[in-house]
C-alpha cells in the first residue's frame, strides 16, 4: 500500500510538472519529482519497492519527455541499484541529509545520460544543453525533496504507520 | 536471497533498457507497445490535469500584468513611436503577406489538410524540448507531420498515441531543418541548440545573410512543407576559423507560451 501512494504521488507530480507549471518560467531548473521517491523507496522500503517505483517512475518521465526509448528506464533503474549499493554507506538522518542526496543523484543522472549516449551513439550532441542544465536542476531537486520527504513522513505518521 | 533475485532483475532490466536505447528492433518493438499502453492511460490523466492550466496561467499572468502596468504603458508610448516608423515599411510586409498567401493557399488547396490541436503538457526534462498536444491517432495524427502556429513553424510528431502525441520542437538538440534566406538565395540547416535561440549551419562566410533577414522552409528534408517561415537572423559572426559563418537564429514562436497548434496533413 505505502509503495503504492508513493508511486501515485511521484506519477501525480510529474503530470502536474508536465501540464499545470507549464506556464511558470522554470524552464532554468525543472525539478525532478520522481527521484525523492526513487531513494526513498530504494532506502526505507527495501529493494522490491525500490525496483517498482524505479520502473513505474522511469516509464512516465519517458512518456512525458522527448528523452531517446529505454534512456529514462536505464537511468532510473541504475538509481535505484546505486542507492541499494549505498544504503549502508549513506546515512539518512533528516530532511537535508534526504535532500543533499536526491541533488547528488539527479548529477549522478546526468553524468549517466551523457555516458549513455556516448557509449551507444558514438556521440553527445545535447551535452553542453545538458550541462548548463544539470546543476540548476540539482540544487532544485534537492529543495524539492525537503519537502517531498516532509510530505511522506507526515503521511506514514498519519495514515501508513500501521503498515507493514 | 529475495533481495538478491530483485537485484539480478534490475540487473536484466538495466540491460534491456541499454539494448532499448541503441535501438536493438527485438527490444524496441516490444518496448515501445508497453509505452505505447501507459500513455494511453497517461494522455487522458494530462488532459484532465491540463484543464485548470489556462485558468491558473491566467491569474499568474493577470497579477504579473498589474504590477507591471506602468512599465508597460511606458513601453507602449515607446512602442507607438516605432510602430508608426514601422507602418512606413510596406515592402517588408508585402513580402510577409506573400509568405501568409502560402500558408493559406496550403488551407485553400486541401481544407482538410490541418488538424487544429491544443497544447497539454511540455517536456519535464530540460534536457529536451518537446509538448504534448491533446490529439492524437483518433484524429489522424501520424510520426513526421509538421505542426505549424500562424506565426511559424513550431516541430514534427515524433510520437503519437490513441489521445495525445509528442511534438519534437525546433530548438531541440536532435531538430534539423532544411532552409532557405528569403529572397536569396542562400540555403542551410538550421539545428536547434536546446536553448530559445537556433543556429544556421552550413553557410559559407561569403554568402549573402544579413541580420534581420527571414528564414523559410526549403521543403527539401522531406518533413516540413517549402515556405513556411522558420525565423529571423539576429546574429553573424564571420570572424570564427573555417568556411562557415557562426548564425544565430530567433525562431517566430515563443515555445512556452503556445496554446493552439495546427497540423499539417501529408
Amino acid at each position: 500500500m505505502k509503495v503504492f501512494v508513493y508511486i501515485l504521488i511521484g506519477l501525480i507530480l510529474t503530470i502536474l510538472e508536465s501540464s499545470t507549471l507549464s506556464f511558470l518560467p522554470i524552464e532554468f531548473f525543472k525539478p525532478d519529482f520522481g527521484m525523492p521517491f526513487i531513494v526513498y523507496t530504494a532506502f526505507f522500503l527495501g529493494p522490491q519497492a525500490g525496483l517498482i517505483t524505479s520502473i513505474f517512475i522511469g516509464l512516465i518521465q519517458e512518456i512525458m519527455s522527448n528523452s531517446p526509448h529505454g534512456s529514462m528506464l536505464f537511468t532510473k533503474v541504475s538509481i535505484f541499484i546505486m542507492s541499494t549499493f549505498l544504503k549502508n554507506k549513506l546515512y539518512i538522518d533528516s530532511r537535508y541529509s534526504f535532500s543533499y542526496i536526491c541533488g547528488g543523484f539527479v548529477l549522478f543522472e546526468s553524468f549517466l545520460f551523457l555516458i549513455l549516449s556516448f557509449l551507444s551513439k558514438g556521440e553527445t550532441k545535447n551535452i553542453v544543453n545538458m550541462m548548463f542544465y544539470t546543476i540548476p536542476n540539482a540544487i532544485f531537486t534537492g529543495f524539492v525533496s525537503i519537502f517531498i520527504f516532509s510530505l511522506i513522513e507526515f503521511l506514514n505518521e498519519r495514515y501508513l504507520n500501521r503498515e507493514y | 536471497m529475495k533481495n538478491l533475485i530483485t537485484i539480478i532483475i534490475a540487473v536484466l532490466i538495466l540491460a534491456t533498457s541499454f539494448f532499448i536505447f541503441t535501438n536493438t528492433p527485438l527490444f524496441v518493438k516490444g518496448y515501445v507497445k508497453v509505452k505505447g499502453a501507459i500513455g494511453e492511460i497517461a494522455g487522458p490523466t494530462l488532459k484532465i490535469a491540463g484543464k485548470p492550466t489556462h485558468f491558473i496561467g491566467y491569474i499568474f499572468n493577470s497579477y504579473f500584468n498589474l504590477i507591471g502596468t506602468k512599465k508597460e504603458n511606458l513601453a507602449l508610448k515607446k512602442k507607438l513611436e516605432t510602430l508608426q516608423l514601422e507602418n512606413q515599411k510596406i515592402t517588408e510586409l508585402e513580402k510577409e503577406n506573400k509568405r501568409l498567401k502560402i500558408i493559406l493557399n496550403l488551407i485553400e488547396q486541401a481544407p482538410d489538410s490541418m488538424i487544429t490541436a491544443r497544447v497539454i503538457g511540455e517536456d519535464i526534462k530540460n534536457w529536451f524540448k518537446c509538448i504534448i498536444i491533446d490529439k492524437g491517432r483518433n484524429y489522424g495524427i501520424k510520426e513526421k507531420m509538421s505542426v505549424i502556429t500562424p506565426k511559424g513553424i513550431v516541430g514534427q510528431a515524433v510520437e503519437v498515441n490513441k489521445w495525445h502525441s509528442k511534438v519534437m520542437i525546433i530548438n531541440d538538440t536532435n531538430s534539423s531543418v532544411d532552409v532557405y534566406v528569403e529572397g536569396k538565395n542562400t540555403r542551410g540547416i538550421l539545428e536547434g541548440t536546446g536553448q530559445t535561440t537556433l543556429r544556421l549551419k552550413y553557410i559559407l562566410k561569403n554568402d549573402e545573410v544579413e541580420i534581420g533577414d527571414k528564414l523559410i522552409t526549403s521543403g527539401k528534408d522531406g518533413i516540413y512543407q517549402k515556405g513556411l517561415p522558420t525565423g529571423i537572423v539576429i546574429t553573424i559572426n564571420r570572424n570564427k576559423p573555417g568556411i562557415f559563418a557562426d548564425i544565430e537564429v530567433m525562431p517566430y514562436n515563443n515555445f512556452k507560451r503556445l496554446e493552439e497548434v495546427l497540423i499539417l496533413k501529408r
